[in-house]
């Protein structure tokens, strides 16, 4: 069984990234690429359900927080939905919840960008 | 107060395909002394945390290399000690700003405040080429069995 898995897909110029398990440092590296993947295709806009993300180390957590500035200049933005109360806790724990927006849903996060 | 003999002590050796099983083990090992979930996960995530940077900063992860992980378990808490060689671990003393490490666009920094946020303390100390991090958590007086 594969601890972590990830898939993604573009819709209406938003990249929308779906991390599902076990996110540590021994699977961050393709959680990363995938964030650069999107960034080389131009597309700034992104959204990381995390409706099937059971947990998240600050390996996870550097990568979302290291290529936001970058993202944010070029006037994108990054932008988390459908997560589960102890992933969410987690992130509030580093102060996540005051830098970046959790929406409810993934439509909704999209709609963000509009 | 904790034994001076851990309860229970596990020797793995450095690689991050290991750090779930780590999360798992040290789950169960919490859920013995009945600590609300939410701790559970987080006290979890905190030695991950440990690891993780022995790993990385200690080991330069190179693989094979020993980490050894003691279990003090008491009615009151827990202490979690991590025993490993390498590189001595440098800490920052004041915690860095979420904000200002964006603005550095640094991808690292997180996983020692995530450590003292969740536990009661964490130290770290080196002595005769051992290095050794030492985290305990404290029930909280509700849930004191």
């Amino acid at each position: 069984m594969k601890h972590f898995q990830l898939r993604s897909r573009i819709q209406d110029q938003v990249a929308v990234i779906y991390p599902k398990g076990h996110l540590d440092a021994h699977h961050v590296e393709r959680f990363e690429q995938e964030i650069r993947r999107i960034m080389e295709n131009r597309v700034m806009r992104i959204v990381i359900n995390c409706e099937n993300l059971d947990y998240i180390s600050s390996a996870g957590m550097g990568v979302i927080m290291g290529y936001l500035d970058e993202i944010r200049e070029k006037m994108g933005d990054i932008k988390l939905c459908c997560v589960n109360n102890q992933v969410y806790d987690i992130f509030d724990l580093v102060g996540f919840t005051d830098i970046y927006d959790f929406l409810k849903d993934e439509n909704t996060a999209i709609r963000a960008f509009a | 107060m904790f034994k001076v003999e851990a309860d229970l002590t596990v020797t793995i050796p450095s690689s991050t395909e290991l750090l779930k099983m780590v999360v798992e083990l040290t789950r169960h090992a919490v859920e013995i002394l009945e600590f609300p979930d939410k701790e559970v996960q987080q006290i979890a995530l905190a030695v991950d945390e440990a690891i993780t940077n022995v790993i990385k900063h200690s080991y330069r992860y190179e693989k094979g290399r020993d980490i050894r992980i003691e279990f003090f378990i008491a009615a009151t808490g827990l202490k979690i000690r991590i025993i490993y060689a390498g590189i001595a671990p440098e800490m920052d003393p004041e915690a860095v700003s979420v904000e200002r490490l964006i603005k550095q666009k640094r991808k690292g920094g997180l996983g020692v405040q995530l450590m003292r946020k969740i536990m009661d303390s964490v130290e770290y100390s080196s002595s005769n080429g051992l290095n050794i991090c030492e985290m305990i958590k404290w029930k909280k007086r509700e849930t004191v069995g």
